[in-house]
């Protein structure tokens, strides 16, 4: 090996990285390379520094303990012989409250999961709908017309919907776009209330789930289930008026079949 | 995407892969964020997403990249992702030039500065969000480069330019502490 190792080598070399015969010759270049050496072993105590440095946040014990759920043994304890009665009712208590822990921990276990599902599909709603604010690109359908902006979504979506005829005062449709929430197809509609754009996002509704409305960086959304459908809306207007358009889009979806 | 109920088991599965990941996750998503909350919640993201798609993982593949990979994607597209995709270069600068630039300061001073924890961390500090999280995954994490390349989706010749790029980025902030270090030790009246 002619020359100096290259730091893509010195690198490879302390990470670990080299195949034998490449670590074979490294080795045999650093046994007449002082300097090669010395750079290796600052590459190594640069590659111990960081990973001591960088180690240097740890998750707090009450986030952990939302992540986790802690199972909690309570020990048994001892009988005597003779106390056989005691025996059956130390049996049947503790067979009660394993019954009242695996229902207790399945249902804490189903509201962690419903309250992740909750939370990440607010943030997410909320993520995409800024990115749609900031977003330079126009939307996949530019239109303030229902009847143009809906059969857009035909063979993009498994699922179809109405959009409302008429709207709130103020309001006007723009567009809409395609995306994913929650990794499910989605359709983002995309309204004007005044200045404020609104984010109506429309996913299938696989699984039963109360409405709700949340307050998140400033932004406020609200979710709506029909027959067939979740939307969650999601806008910097004031509450009261998006409220009025998520109730519109609601009745839209009760006119049945689809309108055309 | 129909969505896919998660089974009881493979609930329990999850569990037992990834919560002793949790908080190698919560230390990279505060390096990523710089916030607390914002960490929290990008992990809290992270497992629902990976929860939800567990039964796609494939069971013989490497769990740790892949929740990884879920977490620099969650991160990637959550606000503050995106307020630092707008602030910072996504791509590496090719041209810019490599250790053979660099003037090494005096091994004094290198041994000095690596052994202060506080002023190591304050110079990854000033590093861009790509590369701390390539030399957390590396350096931190002992993530071989193949399963760097899983985690940031990117050819692994990019992962080894990245590497070196990372830690000579270290190495000139390190230098400009100790210089700065120096300089204020000069400085101070007799």
């Amino acid at each position: 090996m002619s020359g100096h190792l290259p730091p893509s080598v010195l690198n490879a070399l302390i990470d670990n990285e080299l195949s034998p015969a490449e670590l074979a010759r490294v080795n045999e270049h650093l046994a007449q390379c002082p300097s090669c050496t010395a750079a290796a072993l600052s590459t190594s105590m640069l590659k111990q520094a960081a990973a001591q440095a960088g180690r240097s946040h740890a998750p707090s014990a009450q986030f952990m303990d939302r992540l986790a759920h802690h199972s909690h043994r309570t020990p048994v304890a001892a009988t005597t012989p003779r106390q056989h009665w005691l025996n059956w009712a130390i049996a049947a208590a503790l067979a009660l409250a394993s019954v009242v822990y695996i229902a207790t921990r399945h249902i804490t276990r189903q509201h962690t999961i419903a309250s992740l599902a909750h939370s990440a599909l607010v943030s997410e709603a909320v993520d995409q709908h800024i990115a749609a604010l900031a977003s330079t690109v126009p939307p996949g359908v530019i239109s303030t017309d229902q009847h143009t902006v809906k059969p857009w979504f035909q063979g993009k979506l498994p699922f179809s919907f109405n959009l409302p005829g008429t709207l709130p005062p103020a309001t006007v449709l723009e567009g809409a776009n395609l995306t994913y929430i929650g990794n499910q197809p989605a359709a983002e509609l995309l309204y004007r209330i005044h200045k404020h754009r609104v984010s109506i996002f429309v996913t299938a509704n696989n699984e039963a789930a109360a409405p709700f409305t949340a307050d998140l960086a400033g932004f406020h959304v609200q979710s709506l289930t029909a027959d067939h459908l979740q939307a969650v809306a999601v806008s910097d207007v004031n509450p009261t008026d998006l409220a009025a358009l998520a109730r519109d889009f609601q009745q839209a979806q009760q006119s049945s079949p689809p309108e055309h | 995407m129909q969505w896919k109920p998660t089974t009881r088991d493979a609930a329990r599965d999850f569990e037992t892969l990834a919560l002793p990941l949790a908080p190698s996750l919560y230390n990279v998503a505060f390096w990523l964020t710089r916030q607390q909350t914002d960490a929290e919640d990008l992990v809290q993201e992270t497992f629902f997403k990976a929860l939800r798609g567990f039964s796609s993982f494939q069971p013989e593949t490497n769990f740790k990249a892949w929740i990884f990979r879920i977490l620099r994607n969650t991160y990637l597209t959550s606000r503050t992702g995106l307020a630092a995709t707008r602030t910072v270069p996504l791509a590496d600068h090719e041209d810019a030039p490599l250790d053979a630039a660099i003037d090494w300061d005096t091994p004094e001073g290198r041994m000095i500065g690596l052994s202060n924890q506080a002023q190591v961390r304050s110079a990854m500090e000033t590093l861009p969000p790509h590369l701390v999280e390539i030399l957390l995954l590396c350096d931190v994490e002992e993530m071989k480069y193949k399963e760097i390349a899983l985690v940031l989706d990117i050819p692994i010749g990019t992962v080894m330019s990245r590497v070196a790029r990372a830690r000579t980025a270290l190495r000139r902030a390190l230098l400009g502490t100790n210089m700065n270090s120096k300089a204020g030790r000069r400085e101070e009246p007799k």
